[in-house]
């Protein structure tokens, strides 16, 4: 007997796809939820019923809390899973699912609410016993600030209360710097977000960002499959994910392990969760708990031989998770995102040719298909590549071979960002930090600039030639019309777009 | 028959050849024997040099072909002799006009040039928003502000004519 009868899957997407995939194998019935925009979508025509939710926007469907529940009621799903992003951490979807009766397969609402608050998710990991960059949080003064920053170390970091994403940051490398700093960051932080809220926090030296994979039942029990190493980011978005991280050796491993599960436990966390921690110099430190399944999830699943999707529908039908399996081996997975390489910019169109990768050790998780639209309405994200090889070594040499047999052709992607990721020595040796992709190389060699050339004018003759036109006299003679021949033979086929 | 190629901004000229099947190049005093077979959809080609083997899409869009060989993405302009001879022709006639197009349906966030503002090459132009990023539209050569077809806050089609040049 499958642990339940219907899922409605509350996402699009390649995660949307990915649920339905193991649904499936579960002898699970799927619903799929829609726009407007992903009516004809790969993930609509996989599962067992679909409904529309309505617009575009995703306001207008899938973060429309009430209608992805009527959805769910009225086509009679017992369990609802949320995929990562749009309602995936909002605890008002996992409470109105409680109401309706349907198995949200995530943790219970408070644990959402306590980890989705800075603050909150820092006090819990603290009473946890989770270690966290040294600093000061509360009653910051002038006083109070120079003792705590004489007892971390410098340099350190002053912080807006109300910042993110990189802004309302300062760093601070002397003593005598201090107090000015912490007047201007106020005054700075009062101005841009109304909230004049420091905080000082140590500066953490080439950090490397390192995640934890928790699994919890509701029973009590909780297991960890290890960790993942996700440094390689633009905008801080990861790019490249691996596991094992070389960093760390089986003793911290193990504590990391042991203070992400502890800190899910003290919630009352259910299903599967990510613990991120920041590490450098050889210790770790506690960033935020991710309570959902996340992106990169099947480098996991390839190391460990685990179906991560079908341990959470099994804990949510109220089963115990299973022991983790003996991890083997080295997993990495590349995000294929359609933006521009040079300048990271989403890059729109319509897919005209795919070429997937196959071989040993390759998985693709994707909802593209040929003649897909890349539209601004949803994330850019194409496709994630993940590869499993017998060590690291391997696992990068497969990644590349790959990399090079996956062609996306419509849209520029993250592809060559990836392949000179993979193939930069930074990398290859494993002593790198979050901010690698700033330092590497990505422009292309000058031998493979010639091959291109040399393959456009090539082109170019052959179809010429195959239209009649290149036994033309040479330039100059004959008054022929300006326009090739062979021109209207090509011209209806060209989908590509140059990006912005 | 000689094609010129560009590719950012290093020109290169090659010279092919008929030699029975095969295709002689030459190039900068070099000379290589292709094999270029076209495969299935008509932008994927075999090419073989001196035996070595790649897997290519070029994409033929009039004189710019769209590359895709060894894990790498490249547009390259692609001038016939008789191309270059007609564009050296008109360029000296009309003195070479600059369209900045929008490649993106957007909203135009700011402008950044006036008519009469004299730019250089990769200055940004206009700054338009779309998928929740602003994207910065730069010029793609030097030249003069002749008009300006955008204002600040408007949304505008992909395609729609931004800013002329000359």
């Amino acid at each position: 007997m499958p642990p339940f009868r219907r899922i409605l899957v509350a996402n699009r997407g390649e995660i949307a796809l990915r649920v339905i995939r193991t649904a499936q194998e579960m002898g699970i019935e799927t619903v799929a939820v829609y726009s407007e925009a992903d009516r004809g979508a790969l993930y609509v025509r996989r599962a067992t019923m679909a409904v529309c939710l309505g617009g575009s926007k995703p306001s207008e469907s899938y973060l429309d809390i009430g209608k992805v529940v009527a959805a769910a009621t009225s086509t009679g799903c017992d369990a609802l899973h949320p995929g990562y992003g749009f309602l995936s951490e909002n605890e008002d979807l996992a409470e109105a699912c409680k109401q309706a009766g349907v198995e949200f397969l995530g943790p219970p609402p408070h644990a959402i609410t306590v980890m989705g608050d800075k603050v909150e998710a820092r006090k819990a990991a603290q009473k946890a016993g989770v270690p966290l960059v040294p600093g000061l949080q509360e009653d910051v003064s002038a006083e109070r600030l120079v003792a705590a920053a004489r007892e971390v170390g410098y340099p350190v970091m002053l912080k807006a209360a109300s910042g993110g994403g990189g802004k309302g940051i300062r760093i601070v490398r002397e003593e005598k710097q201090l107090v000015e700093a912490f007047e201007l960051a106020r005054a700075e932080a009062q101005s841009s977000f109304g909230d004049d809220r420091i905080y000082l926090e140590k500066f953490v030296t080439r950090p490397r960002h390192v995640e934890i994979q928790v699994m919890a039942d509701k029973h009590g029990n909780v297991v960890h499959y290890g960790e993942r190493e996700c440094s390689v980011q633009r905008r801080h978005q990861k790019l490249v994910e691996e596991s094992p991280c070389v960093a760390l050796t089986p003793e911290l491993r193990e504590q990391m392990g042991q203070a992400a599960c502890d800190l899910a436990r003290s919630v009352g966390y259910v299903g599967a969760g990510t613990v991120e921690f920041l590490w450098s110099e050889g210790r770790f430190y506690f960033m935020e708990m991710n309570t959902r399944l996340q992106v990169e999830h099947p480098v996991t699943e390839m190391r460990y031989g685990v179906d991560l999707v079908r341990e959470q529908i099994r804990v949510g039908a109220g089963e115990k998770v299973s022991p983790p399996p003996e991890p083997r081996g080295h997993a990495i997975e590349v995000r294929v995102n359609a933006e521009d390489p040079a300048t990271f910019f989403p890059s729109l169109g319509k897919l005209t040719r795919i070429n997937l990768p196959g071989g040993p050790g390759v998985r693709l998780d994707s909802a593209m298909y040929r003649g897909m639209e890349v539209t601004p309405f949803y994330d850019s994200m194409l496709a994630k590549l993940v590869v499993h090889g017998a060590d690291r070594e391997q696992a990068i040499a497969r990644c590349i071979r790959a990399l090079r047999e996956l062609r996306i052709v419509g849209v520029a992607t993250s592809l060559p960002t990836a392949l000179a990721a993979l193939r930069s020595p930074e990398f290859a040796g494993g002593d790198y930090d979050t901010s690698v992709l700033e330092r590497i190389d990505r422009k292309p060699t000058a031998a493979t600039a010639e091959l291109a050339a040399l393959a456009a004018a090539a082109a170019r003759f052959l179809l010429a030639e195959r239209a009649g036109a290149a036994s033309a006299a040479p330039a100059g003679k004959g008054g022929r019309d300006d326009t090739p021949r062979w021109a209207a033979s090509v011209r209806g086929q060209r989908q590509w777009r140059t990006a912005p | 028959m000689k094609y010129v190629t560009k590719l950012d901004g290093v020109e290169r000229e090659f010279e092919f050849v008929r030699e029975g099947g095969k295709l002689l190049a030459r190039s900068a005093g070099r000379e290589q024997l292709l094999d270029l077979a076209l495969v299935g959809d008509g932008a994927t080609f075999s090419l073989l040099v001196d035996g070595r083997s790649y897997d290519v899409v070029a994409d033929v869009d009039r004189e710019k072909v769209f590359v895709q060989v060894l894990g790498q993405r490249f547009v390259v302009g692609v001038e016939d002799e008789r191309e270059r001879a007609a564009h050296a022709v008109a360029g000296n006639k009309a003195g070479g006009k600059q369209e900045l197009r929008a490649s993106m349906p957007g909203i135009v966030i700011d402008v950044k040039v006036a008519p009469g503002d004299e730019i250089e090459e990769g200055r940004t132009l206009v700054v338009l928003e779309a998928m929740k990023m602003q994207n910065p539209l730069a010029a793609e050569a030097k030249g003069k502000v002749v008009r300006v077809l955008c204002n600040k806050g408007e949304a505008v089609a992909a395609g729609a004519l931004l800013v002329e040049l000359e």
